[in-house]
């Protein structure tokens, strides 16, 4: 039976619905697609490696405009979700600029939230049925 | 723990995970390409460290 414009629509908007819950829940889309395993360890690994950066003293970049450089870090912060404004409400993240692991702390930091954009292109190729 | 190679290590084990994790299946496999990430990762941050000593000239 073909697939009416209708079903395409749902499934079009379950899969944004997916990505969102994928981006503020890291491994959440995997979790609710059935992929136990994977959803487990991103649920696991994401939040650790954000949280080692916030150990390390790394800091949550403010998004501004006028530096570029740190307003795409601030974009990268943010792909972590939740996690990020959960730090951001405890004031964590303010970053030691004279700390010997700070731009560690940032790595960590910045790479976590690219790392769970990733996992968010994963559950959406997943939602759509190509993976 | 804190020291410039254990920071190294533990990033590499972090994105050796997730990237291991998104691109196989099948546990066994994301273990064996994991294993190799890391490897990798260690392997070319310590070849860069030792390449990058005499820097700057």
């Amino acid at each position: 039976m073909r697939a009416t414009a209708a079903d395409r629509a749902a499934s079009s908007a379950n899969a944004y619905l997916i990505c969102a819950v994928a981006w503020a829940v890291p491994g959440g889309g995997h979790l609710w697609q059935g992929r136990i395993q994977k959803g487990l360890v991103f649920l696991v690994t994401l939040p650790l490696m954000f949280v080692c950066g916030l150990w390390l003293e790394g800091r949550l970049f403010p998004f501004e405009l006028t530096q570029p450089l740190v307003a795409l870090a601030a974009f990268a912060d943010i792909g972590m979700g939740v996690p990020y404004f959960i730090a951001k409400a405890m004031g964590a993240g303010t970053g030691r600029v004279i700390a010997a692991t700070y731009e560690y702390g940032n790595s960590f930091l910045i790479v976590a939230g690219l790392l769970n954009m990733l996992v968010v292109l994963d559950a959406f190729d997943i939602a759509q049925g190509r993976k | 723990m804190t020291s410039h190679v254990g920071l190294m290590v533990l990033f590499a084990l972090f994105v050796s995970i997730v990237f291991a994790t998104l691109m196989r299946d099948e546990p066994r496999d994301q273990l064996r390409l994991g294993a190799r990430l890391f490897a990798g990762f260690v392997g070319g941050g310590i070849l860069a460290g030792w390449l990058l000593y005499p820097l700057p000239l």
